[in-house]
């Protein structure tokens, strides 16, 4: 019965927080896995479509219409990032556990503003710009962080002619 | 100007490294180095022990009570007896420094723990337990026990190295960390430190009693039962097994020739 309570506590003190600290790795890399398959895969059909940032446009650009298109992702950290990260912060350096959490949020968001650009049949984007904020967790008095927007946005145009 | 597309690049912005390898870097370091940072204060807190006098500690100490501490009506009767029979027990440890006080936390789960200033919290939960004032002078002479050998300032001095490590880890402001008595209550002492305050504790109890009759009485009960209730389970966390406890107290009193028959004193809040 001594060995029960020393066991509950083993378990709650560490195996818990470990078992929880492995599934959020395991869930967590596929997630990212797919996710950067997926980006990839989109970046290879949508592949030709100019996106620059000049904030003029190309002289030899004749442009019949023009908008502004978006593209924004809203992205959340797993518990493992979360943790290793809250390690690093003791010690400093790179967080390479958000590094590729923040690269897929910037190709995902310059994807959806590009297929938005496309399905809208505009040929080419402009003057793009990337955003980030940061979510506030509203537990922890908002000093814990839910996630990154990352916002992608640009002036789309159909060109007339298109030389070059 | 010609437009050549091109798809992004891989691996400028995120590492090649394997998050595991990170993980499994940063895990063992950062444990290598606070093992180092707490042999460290433990280092220290033995020096600043053997510099604080017992007198400096009871003067600096000699009003506080931990802040989440809830405590019974102060005219609850137990309260008042508790205090007297410590006073009793207390003559026979001629050179104390302290002036002991006792508290009685209103919690139902068993415990006791001595704090510094020479306070004592009992709490209701184990004067629920004890049948016999005999059986409490023995839960009281232990904690007076843990004071003599400044065990308590020992848990107390690593239980603040603890709570600003976990402060650092979950980065919470380690500026407004008090002093609970949850905390100390949880932390138990080495095996060693529990057996030199039950020696001293039943030698307290053969001074004031004159034998050492049911002393463990209530460390038998608890052996017997067949499964620890989550009333009793806290105590059993921070001491010692009773099974051992019991043996132990026996070999002692065996091996001093103290008496282990004689009359038992019942409480005065009991059987009534
Ligand atoms: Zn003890």
């Amino acid at each position: 019965m001594e060995d029960f309570f020393e066991k509950l506590s083993m378990f709650t003190n560490f195996i818990w927080p470990l078992l929880l600290l492995a599934g959020a790795y395991l869930v967590g890399s596929i997630i990212e896995k797919k996710h950067f398959q997926s980006i990839r895969k989109r970046e290879d059909g949508l592949h030709g479509i100019p996106v620059v940032s000049f904030d003029t446009m190309p002289e030899d650009w004749r442009v019949s219409s023009s908008d502004m298109v978006t593209g924004s992702i809203v992205i959340s950290l797993d518990y493992f990032k979360r943790v290793i990260a809250g390690l690093r912060g003791l010690i400093g350096g790179r967080i390479k556990t958000y590094e590729p959490l923040l690269e897929r949020a910037r190709r995902e968001a310059l994807l959806r503003m590009t297929e938005s650009a496309r399905e809208q049949g505009y040929d080419a984007i402009f003057n793009v710009r990337l955003e980030t904020s940061r979510l506030a967790n509203a537990g922890r008095d908002g000093k814990g962080t839910a996630g990154v927007e990352m916002l992608a946005f640009g002036t789309a145009v159909k060109l007339a002619s298109r030389i070059g | 100007m010609k437009f050549i597309a091109k798809k992004p690049r891989e691996g400028i912005n995120v590492s090649d490294e394997h998050p595991l390898v990170e993980a499994g870097t940063l895990i063992v370091g950062l444990t290598a180095i606070f093992i180092v940072i707490a042999l460290a204060l433990i280092f220290i807190i033995e020096v600043a022990l053997y510099f604080v006098s017992t007198e400096a500690e009871a003067e600096l100490f000699s009003d506080w009570i931990p802040d989440d501490l809830v405590t019974v009506s102060p005219a609850d009767e137990r309260l008042e007896q508790t205090q007297l029979l410590i006073d009793r027990l207390v003559m026979h440890w001629a050179d104390t420094p302290y002036e002991f006080r006792v508290e009685i936390d209103d919690s139902d789960v068993a415990n006791a723990m001595a704090l510094p200033g020479g306070l004592i919290i009992v709490t209701q939960g184990l004067l629920d337990q004890v049948e016999s004032e005999n059986e409490l002078a023995f839960v009281l002479g232990h904690e007076l026990g843990h004071f003599r050998n400044r065990d308590h300032l020992r848990a107390l001095g690593r239980g603040l190295v603890l709570s600003i490590f976990f402060a650092v880890i979950t980065g919470n402001d380690v500026a407004g960390l008090g002093i609970n008595a949850t905390d100390i209550a949880l932390r138990g002492f080495s095996r060693e430190q529990e057996t030199k305050a039950d020696a001293f504790g039943l030698a307290i109890v053969h001074s004031e009693y004159g034998h050492v009759n049911q002393a463990a009485r209530l460390f038998e009960r608890w052996d017997a039962a067949d499964e620890n209730s989550l009333a009793i389970i806290t105590y059993l966390s921070t001491h010692p097994q009773p099974g051992d406890r019991v043996e132990r107290l026996r070999a002692i009193a065996e091996r001093d020739g103290w008496r282990t028959e004689g009359p038992t004193t019942s409480l005065g809040w009991k059987g009534r």
